[in-house]
Parts: structure tokens; sequence; C-alpha cells
């Protein structure tokens, strides 16, 4: 095996000379991958801006603006007291979500049930936040209705008050509104309807949709590496130094083992960086890293034997990269690494994890997600070692059956 | 064929009876050859003739389809291995790793050939202040004239020290100063007790180098011998080449009355429509009777050419067509 690892040394030294290839295959993957997490895959809540004009400046005015910053809605919203023309400036560029103007006098017509006239005006370069603004105003307006229903004696009295109630009169409403209420009460808590709970089975952790991606970018790393290596039983040929190596009392199995063994190692770089890129991303556990790193290096090397054999199939070295580079972009799609297979509908889901990469994906999720250092199983290595080693059984046939020679 | 030691001692590469057929095609016929340790043995043909064919068979890259070929005793067949582990190949094409200094070249193939440790190292050193790169050891062959690359390309086929050396055309695309190096390094290998063998279409190189020759054309051997030998073959004969305008028939008519009249060591070699090549010895002295002759039949003589028979005389002779055709 000395002339293997021969091989294996001569390979590096090349590889080493050829950075610029080893950058596109890292690049074009986190470049993706970036784009992709940064569009689709972020944890992070979207935040608006409502701009509001209180020209009442009433209780009942504040009790809105507190309404849209009190709880999960406030996460949602920041609310901004501005003026008329600043707000409707504000709201025409841009720079909020929507823009809520309270007209002056809108308490006294609400205690008095006449009509009255809220104008929000929404941005309309934006969908989710405006619409949520939009309904959250229209509950409050539906519930201000049935408040002023339920206690339209109450509030008939406070309006026919021409000096500031006194304490006896303010506890007195108080009093009437606490025996409204509790006798609504059963009636809106709970509800009327009995309704049986049935707890559902527990339901596994569900994952971070930008985590869900990882395995199928590291992938791409690795196919585009893996192919750009089996490019280079070509370029071997065309430049004579296999047919160099038939003239040689060396062994083509030693040669080709020395191949496998520095695409091994060159694999392993390249998704490795990819690896712990997303590893320092998602936090994931570095107890995890040596087994996914294992684990893309021997799924490197079995897809490199099989793009080296199919691309040794062809009588030309251009044919063979074109077919080799249209099989590829099917099998970023297929597999994952643009979309997840956890959110593609089944059917294309399950065709997927049949594709190479896509079940070579399919485990590395599964090593990154489980709470145990060695996640995937034995038949999982079985298949893919099988996988290796036949591909590379194919590779030294056709380089035993001609293709060195020609 | 079996050898004995004392025969194996001189003869170091011997080839019998060798055929290789593509289908119906045969590409090498029955040919024999040997050479001895510090010969050059000198392959000559035309491109196609079965040149390259035979070497690679005798190298390995093609199995024959009947007769053998040895290698210091090997059956290149039956044992391959020790066969190639005798034979440095320098092929027509490059057959270099571009992206790899010129000194990784050189230790690669010597590993590939077994060398290993500090003989591998001062083989290396050796060899690289041999071909002239001893200043270029780090560089990348991609980054090397042609005429380097040829050198280097020499050098990886030669680092192991091989008792004998395959030499495919070496000087194809090589500019003068690059061949006259070429040919240095050739014979410093045989007169450090290589046998090598040398394909080549060049009559003048096989003249240069060459000990012993033989002439193929068509995957058969049609001459062979030392380039004495050949060169006796041919007598003091002339080459006079005629160039004009003939007609076809009635010059070969007038030639042939020539010959009948008792010019019988003339020879016509080749007739095209603006040319006339002829072989004879004394031929100055005959040139009136041939101009009459060729005049005679409404021929136009423009250009007259003399000079003396050589192997491309030979091969023009044995096959009635130019080496370089």
């Amino acid at each position: 095996m000395t002339f293997a690892l021969t091989s294996f040394k001569k390979d590096i030294a090349r590889w080493r000379q050829d950075y610029l290839a080893t950058l596109i295959w890292i690049s074009i993957p986190l470049m993706t991958g970036g784009l992709i997490t940064t569009l689709m895959g972020s944890d992070v809540k979207p935040h608006g801006t409502l701009l509001l004009v209180d020209q009442d400046q009433t209780f009942l005015s504040e009790l809105i603006v507190g309404a849209y910053s009190a709880g999960e809605l406030g996460e949602l919203l920041s609310v901004e007291e501005t003026g008329f023309d600043e707000g409707l400036e504000r709201v025409n560029n841009g720079e909020a979500s929507g823009l809520l103007i309270i007209p002056e006098g809108f308490a006294t017509a609400f205690m008095e049930s006449e009509p009255v006239t809220l104008v929000l005006r929404t941005n309309p370069s934006q969908t989710i936040l405006p619409g949520i603004i939009q309904n959250v105003t229209e509950i409050l307006l539906d519930a201000g209705f049935y408040a002023h229903q339920l206690f339209s004696d109450e509030i008939e009295t406070l309006t026919s008050m021409t000096d500031d109630p006194s304490d006896a009169q303010v506890a007195a409403i108080a009093v009437a509104i606490q025996n409204k209420m509790e006798s609504v009460a059963p009636k809106l808590f709970p509800p009327v309807i009995e309704i049986e709970i049935i707890e559902p089975p527990p339901a596994e952790p569900s994952q971070p949709l930008a985590l869900l991606f990882m395995p199928g970018i590291i992938l791409m790393a690795v196919l585009f590496s893996a192919n750009g290596l089996a490019g280079d039983f070509w370029r071997e040929r065309e430049q004579g130094t296999l047919r160099r190596i038939v003239f040689s009392p060396a062994r083509i199995s030693e040669f080709l083992a020395g191949k496998a063994l520095a695409a091994t190692v060159v694999i392993g770089i390249v998704g490795g960086i990819t690896l712990v890129l997303g590893f320092l991303y998602h936090g994931i556990a570095w107890s995890k890293l040596p087994a996914s790193l294992i684990w893309i290096a021997v799924s490197g090397v079995a897809l490199f034997a099989w793009f080296a054999a199919l691309q040794m199939l062809f009588s030309n070295r251009k044919t063979a990269s074109v077919f080799s580079m249209m099989l590829v972009f099917p099998l970023l799609m297929a597999g994952g690494s643009f979309f997840p297979l956890a959110v593609m509908p089944g059917w294309i889901a399950a065709i997927g994890r049949l594709s190479p990469n896509g079940f070579m994906a399919g485990q590395l999720t599964t090593q990154i997600t489980a709470s145990t250092a060695w996640a995937i199983g034995l038949q999982g290595w079985l298949i893919v070692i099988t996988g290796a080693v036949a591909g590379l059984a194919i590779c030294a046939w056709r380089l035993r059956a001609g293709f060195a020679r020609a | 064929m079996p050898y004995s030691d004392t025969v194996w001692s001189v003869v170091m590469l011997n080839v019998n009876e060798l055929s290789k057929n593509y289908g119906d095609f045969v590409a090498v016929d029955r040919i024999s050859f040997s050479a001895g340790k510090g010969q050059i043995f000198g392959l000559l043909g035309p491109n196609g003739a079965g040149k390259s064919t035979t070497i690679n068979c005798i190298a390995g890259l093609l199995k024959p389809t009947s007769g053998h070929a040895a290698v210091a005793g090997h059956d290149v067949v039956s044992d391959g291995k020790a066969a190639r582990g005798n034979l440095g190949v320098v092929p027509q094409e490059l057959a270099l790793y571009e992206d790899l200094p010129a000194v990784e070249n050189l230790r690669f193939w010597g590993k590939a050939y077994g060398l290993g440790g500090p003989a591998l190292e001062q083989r290396v050193t050796e060899v690289l202040e041999y071909i002239g790169l001893n200043d270029r050891a780090k560089d990348l062959p991609k980054e090397f004239s042609g005429g380097m690359k040829r050198r280097l390309n020499f050098g990886c086929g030669i680092v192991h020290r091989p008792p004998v050396i395959l030499l495919d055309e070496p000087t194809v695309g090589v500019d003068p100063q690059s061949r006259a190096r070429l040919f240095d390094m050739v014979e410093a290998e045989r007169d450090a007790g290589a046998c090598i063998l040398y394909t080549t279409h060049y009559m003048e190189e096989a003249e240069r180098l060459c000990d012993s020759l033989a002439i193929i054309d068509h995957g058969k051997l049609i001459a062979q011998g030392t380039v004495e030998e050949l060169r006796a073959k041919l007598g003091a004969h002339d080459v006079l080449q005629l160039s004009g305008h003939f007609p076809v028939e009635s010059t070969k008519q007038a030639i042939a009355a020539l010959i009948e009249r008792g010019n019988a060591d003339l020879e016509f070699l080749a007739q095209e429509e603006d040319s006339i090549t002829l072989t004879l010895s004394n031929a100055s002295q005959h040139l009136p009777a041939i101009f009459e002759a060729v005049t005679g039949t409404g021929g136009n003589v423009t250009e007259t050419s003399l000079r003396s028979a050589n192997l491309e005389t030979l091969f023009l002779l044995l096959t009635g067509k130019e080496l370089r055709e």
C-alpha cells in the first residue's frame, strides 16, 4: 500500500494548487444557505411600528393606545404617538406599518352612542403587520360596542354628571359594573359549551426551519466537491498520466485507493468547514461533530466514486462533465438542498429520501437533531460504506478495462 | 523462445513475430527485432505505420494478438510487472502533472517504479541537473516552455534508471535547441548502458542516433540492419529529382527505354504531375540523356536536384512514397 500513500500525497499536493475550486465548493452552499436562512429560515419575529395620532387625549383614547402595546401584540408592534402631518408622511414613506388617527371628541361620541370615525391608514408594501393592526382595531371596536350595551346605565350616569363624581358615586358605579360582570361571567368565562379535552400524544419537538436546511446545504458542498474531484480521472487521462501509470509496475488499485483517500480528506475538509459553521450558527452540541464529520466524509467518497464511475463511462470529457453537472442539480433539488425534505409534500419528500444525497442529508438531520452523540444507525453506515465500495469497484474496473489505456 | 542468461546479458529487448490486430485491420504484422545493452535501435516509419502500436505492446498497454515481446528476459504478457519494472517509457504525448512541481513529478514517477528514500532523492537531484531544470525544480510544469516540458517528460521516463527505454517520437513539436539537448540525453543514456528503442519518422534523427534500424510500413518490417548495412543496400546511388510538368505514361516509357539502352542501375522511384524522382549511379554523367528522354515526351524541366542517397531514399525505394507522407 506504499504507492497508495504516494498517490494520496500527490493528489493532496495537486488539490492545494486548486484553491479556487475549493473556495467555490464552499462558498456557493454557504451563500445559498445564508440567503435561504435569511429569507425563510429566520426565527426572528416580524416587528413593525404603529403611528398613533391621538387628537382626543382622553382616558378612552389612551385605553386604545394601551391595547396595542399589551401582551404578545406588544412584541410585534411598537406604538409611537406622533402628529398628523408627520405620521402621514412617515407612513407614506413606508417607515411604519400603519397610522391610526383617533379624532377629537371620540370618547364623548362613544359615551353618547353617536357616530364617530377612526381612521386607519396601512402600509401597502407590507402584508402581515398591517393586517394584524386592522384586525385588532376591529376587535377593539366590537369590544367597545358590547361594553357600551352592557354598561349603558353606568355610562349614562357618568355622562349626565356635570361635576366630577364623588367617591360614593364612583363606588356605586364600580359596584354596579362588578355585579354585571359577575352575572355575565358564567356565560363568558368559561364558555357554556363543555369541551372534553383529549391529551394529544406528545409531539416531537419541532425544529427551526433554518436547522432543517443545514444538512441539505452541507450535502450541497459535499456534492460539488465530490463531482469536481471525480473529474480528475478525465484530467489525468487527458494529460497522459493515467497511461504512464499503466506503463509502470504500480498497481491501479493502489493508485485508485490513494485517490479515494485524498477525496475523503478533501471532502471532509470542505464539508467540515460548512459543518462547523452550521454547528456554530445553530448552537449544536459539539459532541455530535465527530459522527457528523465522519458521516459526510464517507458519504462524500461514495458520491465521488459514483460520479467518477459515471464520468468514465463517457467517450469524452466534455460529455462526461455536462452529464455530471446535469445530474448534480436535480439531485440537489430532490435531496433537500433548496427545500428541506421536512417541508416538502409527502410524496416528493419520499422520492427525495431515495436520492443518495437525500438519504445522506436525512441521516445527518437525525445526527444533529438527536440527543445522542452517535445517532446514525448501523444500517445507515452499512448502506453508505457499501455504496462507496461498489462505486470504487466500478472505477477500478473501468480503469483496467481501457479507460486508463486510451 | 527461451534465452540463456548469457544471451540476455546482451539482448535487452526482444520482439518475436509480434502481431496486433483490430478486427480485420492488421496494425502490426509479425515483426521481429532485438536490441542489446548500450544500443539505440531505431524504428522508422511514416505516421500510422505501426510504430506506436509496437511500443504500446512492448510497454504492456496493448495485449499482442500473437507473438511475444520480452524486456530484460521478462515476457511482457506473462511476466508483465517485472517487464514494466525494467522499462522506462517516454511517450509521444506529454505525460506530466502540470499542477505538481517538477521535482514532485520526478519523485512521484520514481516511487511508481519502486524507488524510495535517499536513493530516490539522489536520483531526482541527478535527473533535475541532467535535464537542466534544477533551477526550476519547484515550479509547476504548466509554467514551462514546450522544450522544458519535453525534457521533464524524458526525465520522468528515466528517473528509475531503467535498463530498457522506449522513446516514442520524442522530438515531435520540439524546437531545434531542445531537440539537440534531447539527443545528448539519449546518447548519454546509451553510453550509461541503456538499451533504447527510438521511434521516429525523421530519417536524419535515425541516422544520427541509431546503431541499428528497422523500417516499418503498414505494420510490416520492410528492412532491418545497421545504418551502414542499410546504406550499402543503396550502393553508390544518387537521387535525381526533376521538377516541372511531365506526361505520366510517356515519361515512364521514355525512362524504361533508357534502362533498356544500358542504364541498368537507373531506377524509377516516384512520379507525380510536377516531379520525377530517379536513382542511379554517377547521375551527373547521365543528365543529358535523361533530359533528352524527358523533354522528348513533351515534358518541361524547371528545376533539377541531385543528392547522395540516404535512408530516406531507401524508404522511397522500398515503399514508393516519402517517409513523411
